[in-house]
């Protein structure tokens, strides 16, 4: 029976709370209030919970300290704003436990008041009914029992049942929930957790889902049996010296660099308390780490082939000096490859069942060399992330423009001017429009649904505005007609463009087209190929 | 002392009542459609202004000379052979090298007629600005002023000649290049317009966008009311075969200012050329320009 922990005690506990979470992550991302697969609310609480797991000792006694780093790595990972307040739910955590050596469960009642605390401030407008319920009402539980309970096993499992039936509560705060016939998802992610937790407690030992995190779903490469190694390897590593092979105190980096010149370019490097980190583009590695090795041994490598890296980020070595920075949130070739051609500086690879972390952020902004960069999240699950992002850039000025979609991404971006004298100018004209946008989806329905008046089965065309089910019809061109036709009845629109999936075909385009310039011949109609996954359509009416 | 002439050229776009009104001359500049060439005439001889458009519509290139040596040799020769002298307002500097050579023509006549006054302006203006300066002169001639204190009075305000419009398409400004802006004006963009003014140097200049024809409207009405400081006189408009949308500019632009006096007309074809049909500038004399556009 444990009744305090340490660092590596309450480091067992997360991994074990992480693993069920891990387990159940697909439940989670199915917790999706359309009938539309793209949650993924699971996959972010794994990701950005499993990239602070990764990056923290797991041998750290002390819980303050161990607290701290492991609140500082989750947040770099975190994206989604249920892992954003996942991540500050976890820093409040490290601020209520902050100069404790170990802890006991009565503890967790500060903890967990700051934890509510920090997940609320992430939030503008805390909407009841979510995530933050659920860590609002653990908080006032442990408030008023946590001292009742002697050990952890029984502490928590009291919590979990409360927790549990918290969960089982949010679809009464949140109609979109009820109508839905779903619980909020970021609760179930932290319930998961918790129940992971109470597992661990139990002796039970959870067994880790082996999946690789770090490639992308669709790793689409040029680089084949006849390519040529045109760029060589990114290769980064982390060298501890070592006594028996150099003398540490007489370690000159100067002296260690100069021969890689030889070897290859770009070379950043680093020394600290006798552990080096270098960067370099070359393309021999093995002679890079050869050489590397006579000093010491590898903490970590990483290699990478550039050509790959080449074809999927356009990535400039040397910072570009700008005066304003524009980096959009961007998920399909297409569009990304559009972005860009119409003023973007810089596109991450992220939406909706993608969402990018804080790290991802940083490392965009690190690309410029700029006097502001603005930023547009283009989903209104990666804004808070990008925020976060922003105030944890101190380099250059950083704003977000909170755009919830690709077309008020499109809108702002197509808006931009750069000849504005003052960031707040550009602004001002890049979000003149952002009110006046209604985003339109056409996409299949992956259950049976029956919402807004309508009733839709599985494998039906549906057309959605976001908020609400306005059209299902044969076909996606039909759904998008009917689509555009309700919206433009309700809110008559100047500009209609249509960014359109890998799988619509040219003929189905121009059906469309034809049909528009009869309906609506004083609109201004556009067709951008988007190749984007989950929508056959995303039309943004402007 | 010696009456003059005023003189201006086929981006003046002012009409024929106009020009006969104000006793104002021009000369032409020309068009080349599929290899033939036309004179830029601002009473449509040779094509009018539907078919010239038309042609623009359907992905015809028209491409356009600047004035030639020999016709200011003629028009200006005939003003000094009537014991006149002359006030010749260009196009922009910026968009023409006409200036140029009326210049050089102008120093070798006074070689040759060292007692003839020929002033050249350079207006850094187009369409009916350019036109509006030539107006302007004629009105001083009428007071009795001198062509050098016409010449002086004239280059003391062309700065003041603000101008705001949008074109019906970007594809044009794309292909003529005449326009300054940054890249990402024209990528390819649906539903953006941009506003068009005259900077400082005379170059056309995409300042700002407008989402939206109408927002454009309101946009150039604006622009145009706040230029105009509470002085409103006359108003100028012209548009590429576009009457309806002009009409709905000028609707824009009096709902927040009672000009005393609108002018119309069509653009010629040589502003036309680089800005495409469904293209409406609206021109007031108001407050300095001070914008100078960079890419």
């Amino acid at each position: 029976m444990q009744n305090t922990l340490d660092g590596i005690s309450l480091h067992q506990l997360f991994t074990s709370g992480y693993r069920n979470l891990k387990k159940n992550m697909e439940a989670i991302n199915d917790l999706n209030v359309f009938p539309v697969p793209d949650g993924d609310t699971g996959a972010n609480m794994v990701m950005t919970f499993g990239g602070g797991l990764q990056a923290v000792s797991e041998t750290q006694t002390h819980v303050g300290q161990y607290m701290q780093s492991l609140s500082r790595a989750v947040l770099l990972s975190a994206r989604g704003n249920s892992g954003v307040i996942f991540s500050q739910f976890v820093h409040g955590l490290s601020r209520g436990f902050a100069e404790k050596e170990t802890v006991t469960f009565g503890d967790l009642a500060e903890a967990f008041a700051c934890a509510k605390e920090d997940a609320y401030h992430s939030i503008i407008t805390p909407t009841e009914g979510t995530i933050l319920t659920v860590i609002r009402e653990a908080a006032d539980f442990l408030a008023e029992n946590a001292k009742n309970y002697d050990s952890f096993q029984t502490g928590f499992d009291a919590l979990q049942a409360q927790m549990t039936a918290s969960l089982k509560r949010t679809p009464e705060l949140l109609p979109v929930l009820k109508e839905a016939g779903v619980v909020d998802s970021g609760g179930a992610g932290l319930v998961c957790f918790v129940d992971g937790i109470c597992a661990h407690l139990h002796g039970e030992s959870l067994e880790d889902i082996q999946e690789d995190w770090s490639a992308p779903a669709s790793m689409c490469t040029d680089f084949g049996p006849d390519s040529r190694l045109e760029y060589g390897y990114c290769t980064e590593f982390i060298l501890q010296l070592m006594n028996y092979k150099t003398d540490l105190a007489a370690f000159d980096l100067q002296s260690f660099t100069n021969p890689l010149e030889q070897m290859g370019d770009s070379i950043v490097a680093v020394h600290n308390d006798g552990i080096v980190k270098i960067h370099i583009h070359t393309f021999t590695p093995d002679t890079v780490l050869g050489y590397a090795r006579g000093f010491g041994e590898f903490v970590s490598v990483k290699i990478e082939n550039m050509s790959i890296q080449h074809s999927q980020v356009q990535t400039a070595v040397q910072k570009e000096k700008v005066k304003f920075a524009i980096i959009a949130v961007v998920a399909g070739e297409g569009i990304k490859a559009y972005f860009e051609s119409i003023g973007a500086n810089y596109v991450i690879d992220g939406g909706q069942t993608n969402n990018p972390p804080v790290s991802a952020f940083l490392e965009a902004f690190q690309k410029f060399d700029a006097e502001h960069i603005v930023v547009l999240p283009n989903n209104a699950n990666i804004i808070l992330t990008a925020e976060q992002a922003a105030q944890a850039y101190t380099e250059c000025d950083v704003r977000v423009i909170p755009t919830k979609s690709i077309t008020e991404g499109y809108s702002a971006l197509s808006m931009m001017n750069p000849c504005c004298d003052t960031v707040d100018d550009l602004i001002g004209e890049m979000s003149a429009n952002l009110d006046a946008v209604t985003t339109g989806y056409v996409t299949t329905a992956v259950r049976d649904a029956n919402m807004d008046g309508m009733t839709v089965k599985k494998g039906d065309c549906i057309g959605l505005d976001g908020k609400h089910l306005l059209a299902s019809e044969e076909g996606r061109v039909e759904t998008a007609k009917a689509l555009v036709n309700r919206i433009m009845a309700a809110t008559p629109k100047d500009v209609i463009i249509f960014f359109y999936g890998e799988a619509v075909t040219e003929e189905e385009v121009q059906a469309l087209s034809d049909y528009l310039q009869k309906a609506y011949p004083l609109v201004d109609v556009g067709f951008v190929s988007g190749k984007q996954a989950v929508y056959d359509f995303i039309i943004s009416l402007e | 002392m010696r009456d003059f002439v005023v003189i201006t050229d086929s981006t003046s776009d002012l009409s024929l009542e106009t020009r006969q009104q104000f006793n104002i001359e021009y000369v032409p500049m020309q068009y080349i459609i599929n290899g033939e060439e036309f004179k830029a005439s601002l009473d449509w001889e040779a094509h009018s202004v539907k078919e010239y458009y038309d042609l623009m519509r359907g992905g015809c290139r028209v491409y356009t000379t600047q004035v030639l040596k020999d016709t200011y040799l003629e028009a200006f020769q005939k003003a000094i052979d009537a014991g006149k002298d002359v006030v010749y307002i260009s196009c922009s500097s910026a968009l023409s090298a006409s200036i140029n050579v009326a210049c050089l023509v102008a120093m070798e006549l006074k070689e040759k007629y060292p007692e003839a006054g020929i002033f050249c302006i350079d207006s850094l203006i187009s369409s009916l600005g350019q036109g509006f300066l030539a107006m302007e002169a004629s009105r001083k001639r009428a007071e009795g002023l001198s062509a050098a204190d016409t010449a002086a009075y004239i280059e003391s305000i062309k700065l003041c000649v603000n101008q705001c419009g949008t074109v019906g398409s970007l594809e044009y400004l794309r292909r003529a290049g005449r326009v300054k802006a940054s890249k990402a004006f024209f990528g390819n963009l649906f539903g953006v317009k941009p506003l068009i003014i005259s900077d400082i140097k005379g170059q056309n200049f995409a300042y700002k966008k407008a989402k939206g024809a109408v927002n454009a409207r309101i946009g150039i009405a604006e622009h145009i009311v706040e230029a105009a400081n509470g002085v409103y006189e006359e108003l100028f408009i012209s548009h590429a075969d576009c009457e309806e949308e002009m009409e709905q500019v000028k609707a824009e632009i009096l709902k927040r200012a009672p000009f005393k006096k609108v002018y119309t007309n069509t653009i010629g074809p040589i502003v036309g050329a680089s800005v495409g049909p469904g293209t409406v500038i609206a021109f007031c004399l108001g407050t300095e320009v001070t914008i100078e556009g960079n890419e």
